[in-house]
């Protein structure tokens, strides 16, 4: 399953307040996706990584090390982590630097996401969920098609495991109607029914208003995203939902 | 000529208007050459020789032959010159070259007229004003600049001495607020003033007994705020604000305290209609723990009179109302902008963490500290606290201020003077040498206390009129001393620049090594030491202060280009060709260096306990929002591990001038409606105001901020650019 390379890290913020809500976090990105979402706004990371600098590991453990006081965990995230086979050897060694993990993820590897948590190598995760549960719609909004039974199979990991997750949609306006995401909110309320070893009664649905500074899809740099307060109305509306 | 008569009609008029409420000024005249002469209160009056003589003989100590001789030789002038219309202010150049003739350079100077060109007021009456992005454009803020601009002339020719006004028109210092000579700095004040002796100020017309009631207390608190502007030049600051309140709030119910919460930040942020049609610079000082000095002090509470309890009992009202207050800052305004002011100003001592709730109350301010940006955190370590005396001062409760507090009526503070030092100018002087680094350092230091004496004499001969003086309000006295207790006056030193300076001298930016660090910690602590040997020597107390050096980092990185081109080019920053350009603020590092916001905090605060007066570091959002939960975490580190004295977040906001809305982040265009007449929010200094009133110094520095966002991958090539960046 792993390999003792760390995978190639291609971006790092030093600080984060962002990523890991009641964390202070260091953010690593790892190159490459298997997706392509439209609204992908680190398209260079993933089409274009060989104009990036590498940066190593160590270096950055060791200039995080003088921070230790101050940061919680690192949030590893990219393009995909989960592609890359020296993921579980990078998470092996920021545990053993002494800072907690999290992981964003889009999902599309169910078998690594329940490697990383029996193994006790993440301490959160956050996943995308890039549309309802509907392999047409789904293919539509990640640019390929992924079946989403690997989803839904993502999901139900990490509904079984006992590590912390979130599950972020986000919201593109020409990509994704209102009732789509309140749809995505059904779907998701019922798989947490269907799910006896459930841990959490319900999963956290985050939603995420899209950027339209630089997407994959050029054409998307016209649609205007949502206004905060209507982003906050559909994310009331999913909690109820949710609830 | 045309305009000439125009003016003679309008000053006939005038003249009708204002006889019997105004004495003549004392100006020069004439009629007997045929020749009209305009004086200054507006009336045309005949040639009269003997005016000049008598203005000589009052104002200087010409001798009356002498004014004779004068007086002759500019009638002749006038006389030979066939100028049909003098006016006084000619007349008085013209006696003035005279007077120069004849090396009578001391009778000049006493004999000068203070005033503005035609063209200046022009321009005045036309243009925004940008040296303070709070004064708003309008007649009474063009009352406010023709006022402030002749009084800083006579502030410079008339209260400091030649060596300190040259000294702040060459730009080695900066004298501020020099157009409000006549009044001290700022002001910090208690609650408990107004409530055990009401509202009773001089010379108003009606006196007000102390409230019964806790919307007559905010009105009090409102109306002397806005009397205390009138006669300071800085900001009003109120110490406690909630704990101060909390007896009036017992059996209120959470509507009515949430009522209260919305008068009181809606009349402190409307009020613009004072001086100049500024807002009142209104800082709140409040705590969720009732901080230990006034744990036993014993409550004021309706009528003035003490309620039988101590403040420790009030706990619970105080944090109802300071949970109210920042509901109403979440909120924002009527559109949903921030409030530019009050500023509230959250201490936190070692007791809050003690203090049941306070994780959830912190949670609370950080989430308008993340939405709106208003909250400051300011750090009271150790078992003294410390009092926010006014714009981000704070100073350290020493034994007489605990004394104070058993009676907080008392607990008055104010600045004198707040005087600036150009730091880098330092180091180009001193051409890389240390020992003369440190020597320029101490002579300018020599200057600014010169400056301090020199303000005190003048305040001290204004408050000595008592009541019938200028400064009566200063005055009042009501507990036994008067208002302003000028014994207790602090004197501000502030510096601006100390990046540049290190970079000039050492070649590193301060944020470039560790060394770069030391050197200014080294330049702070050798400042400090001269302080206090100084207030030692002259019995008065100086304190450095990081300037907020809103126009000053412009104003001196402009006569640094001026007068030390060849230095100051490599280090001012900014865009030299657009003129938008700066030197760092006090201490800060480069606002632009790739630091994440935890160095930032961790390495300017450890200038912060050398710096007693208003040592603040600012953490530029941009448009991000961060969770409440991480800034709490963030603010409880920065405490338990930093020496930072306070912290700010500052997010950005694009509100539309076409639909009113407001957004996130500074946009050209509005996301609602599309419309480009859009203006920014953020904070300039230590206040939020809308950037379309900012000077060119601080629209250069406002490009640079670095917002903790993208910029960490590298691209291969040294350079960065906008294609490297990762990020959201």
């Amino acid at each position: 399953m792993a390999n003792d390379q760390p995978p190639p890290i291609k971006g790092f913020i030093e600080n984060s307040l962002l990523d890991w809500p009641g964390q202070i976090c260091a953010v690593l990105f790892l190159p490459y996706c298997n997706l392509r979402c439209p609204y992908c706004h680190n398209h260079q990371l993933v089409l274009r990584p060989d104009t990036l600098e590498t940066l190593s590991l160590e270096a950055i453990l060791d200039r995080l090390h003088g921070f230790k006081e101050w940061v919680d965990g690192i949030c590893i995230t990219g393009g995909e982590p989960t592609i890359h086979r020296g993921l579980p050897a990078m998470l092996r060694r920021v545990h053993e630097a002494g800072f907690k993990t999290k992981l964003d993820t889009n999902g599309t590897q169910p078998e690594t996401l329940h490697y990383l948590i029996t193994e006790n190598l993440v301490d959160c995760v956050a996943m995308d969920v890039k549309a309802p549960l509907d392999d047409s719609v789904y293919a539509r909004c990640a640019g390929v098609y992924v079946p989403v039974s690997i989803i839904k199979k993502s999901i139900d990991v990490l509904m079984a495991g006992t590590v912390p997750y979130v599950l972020r949609c986000t919201v593109t306006p020409s990509m994704l109607a209102e009732s789509d995401i309140y749809c995505l909110a059904e779907q998701l309320r019922g798989l947490s029914t269907e799910t006896p070893s459930s841990l959490t009664a319900a999963p956290l649905l985050s939603l995420q208003n899209f950027n339209p500074a630089d997407p994959l899809d050029p054409e998307l740099k016209n649609v205007q995203p949502h206004t905060d307060q209507a982003l906050a109305r559909m994310q009331e509306e999913v909690n109820r939902i949710l609830s | 000529m045309g305009n000439l008569l125009e003016f003679s009609h309008v000053g006939h008029e005038g003249s009708g208007d204002r006889a019997g409420t105004e004495k003549p000024t004392r100006e020069v005249t004439d009629i007997a050459l045929g020749t009209l002469v305009r004086r200054s209160e507006e009336v045309l009056d005949s040639w009269d020789r003997q005016k000049i003589v008598d203005a000589l003989v009052r104002e200087t100590f010409v001798d009356q032959d002498t004014a004779e001789a004068i007086s002759l030789e500019v009638e002749e002038m006038i006389l030979v010159s066939r100028i049909s219309m003098v006016t006084a202010p000619l007349i008085r150049e013209l006696v003035d070259a005279k007077l120069i003739e004849r090396g009578l350079e001391q009778a000049r100077r006493m004999h000068t007229r203070l005033g503005v060109p035609l063209y200046d007021v022009e321009q005045m009456i036309v243009q925004p004003n940008k040296e303070n992005a709070n004064v708003p454009h309008g007649p009474e803020a063009t009352n406010l600049t023709l006022a402030e601009s002749i009084k800083k002339e006579y502030g410079l020719l008339n209260v400091f001495s030649p060596e300190v006004g040259d000294a702040h028109m060459r730009g080695d210092i900066h004298l501020h607020d020099l157009g409000f000579i006549d009044r001290p700095y700022c002001s910090g004040q208690s609650l408990e003033y107004l409530k055990k002796f009401g509202l009773n100020l001089p010379n108003s017309l009606a006196m007000a007994k102390p409230a019964k009631h806790a919307e007559v207390l905010l009105a009090h608190m409102v109306k002397f705020a806005a009397a205390l502007q009138g006669n300071f030049a800085g900001a009003i600051g109120w110490d406690a604000v909630n704990l101060f309140f909390a007896p009036y709030l017992e059996g209120l119910d959470d509507r009515a305290v949430e009522q209260l919460a919305q008068m009181m930040i809606f009349e402190f942020s409307q009020q613009a209609v004072a001086r100049g049609g500024q807002a009142i610079f209104t800082d709140v000082n409040l705590y969720w723990e009732v901080p230990k000095h006034f744990e036993d002090v014993p409550a004021i509470g309706p009528g003035g009179s003490y309620t039988g309890k101590t403040y420790a009992e009030y706990e619970k009202e105080a944090q109802r109302f300071v949970w109210k207050l920042f509901e109403v800052y979440k909120k924002g305004d009527g559109a949903g902008r921030p409030f530019f002011f009050p500023k509230p100003l959250v201490h936190i001592t070692e007791k809050f963490f003690k203090t049941p709730g306070h994780q959830a109350f912190l949670n609370h301010i950080c989430d308008v500290a993340s939405d709106k940006g208003n909250t400051y955190f300011v750090f009271d370590r150790g078992e003294t606290a410390k009092i926010s005396e006014c714009c981000r001062l704070s100073f350290k409760l020493e034994r007489s201020d605990l004394e104070d507090a058993k009676q907080p009526w008392k607990m008055r503070y104010c600045a004198l003077q707040n005087v600036t030092l150009n730091l880098p100018r330092l180091a180009y002087r001193a051409k890389g040498d240390d020992t003369q680094l440190f020597a320029k350092i101490g002579e300018l230091i020599e200057i600014t206390i010169k400056a301090h004496r020199q303000k005190r004499e003048f305040i001290t001969r204004l408050v000595s009129h008592k009541s019938s003086g200028p400064l009566s309000l200063l005055n009042m006295n009501l507990d036994g001393s008067p208002y302003l207790r000028m014994h207790r006056c602090t004197y501000l030193i502030g510096m601006v620049g100390m990046n540049e300076l290190i970079q000039y001298h050492t070649g590193e930016e301060m944020h470039g090594s560790a060394e770069a660090m030391k050197f200014g910690l080294k330049v702070i602590a050798y400042m400090k030491l001269l302080a206090d040997q100084c207030s030692r020597k002259y019995n008065m107390r100086f304190v450095l202060e990081q300037t907020p050096a809103e126009s000053t980092a412009y104003r001196f990185a402009k006569l640094d280009l001026k007068y030390f081109p060849k230095e100051s080019s490599s280090v001012v920053k900014g865009d030299q060709s657009a003129g938008e350009i700066y030197y760092t603020n006090s201490t800060l590092f480069n606002v632009g260096a790739s630091m994440n916001p935890v160095e930032r905090v961790k390495l300017e605060g450890r200038f912060h306990p050398l710096i007693e007066a208003g040592a603040l570091t600012h953490v530029w959002l941009g448009e991000s929002k961060p969770p409440a939960e991480s800034l709490a975490n963030f603010v409880v580190k920065t405490f338990q591990r930093t020496k930072n004295d306070q912290i700010a977040f500052s997010p950005e906001f694009t509100t539309c001038k076409g639909c009113g809305k407001i957004s996130r982040g500074l946009r050209e265009a509005c996301p609602w409606c599309g419309s480009e007449d859009v203006d920014g929010i953020t904070r300039i200094t230590g206040y939020f105001t809308r950037v379309s009133s900012w000077n060119r110094g601080k629209l250069g520095e406002l490009k640079d901020r670095y917002r903790n966002q993208g910029h960490f991958t590298r691209p291969l090539t040294p350079e960065r650019s906008d294609g490297g960046r990762v990020g959201r």
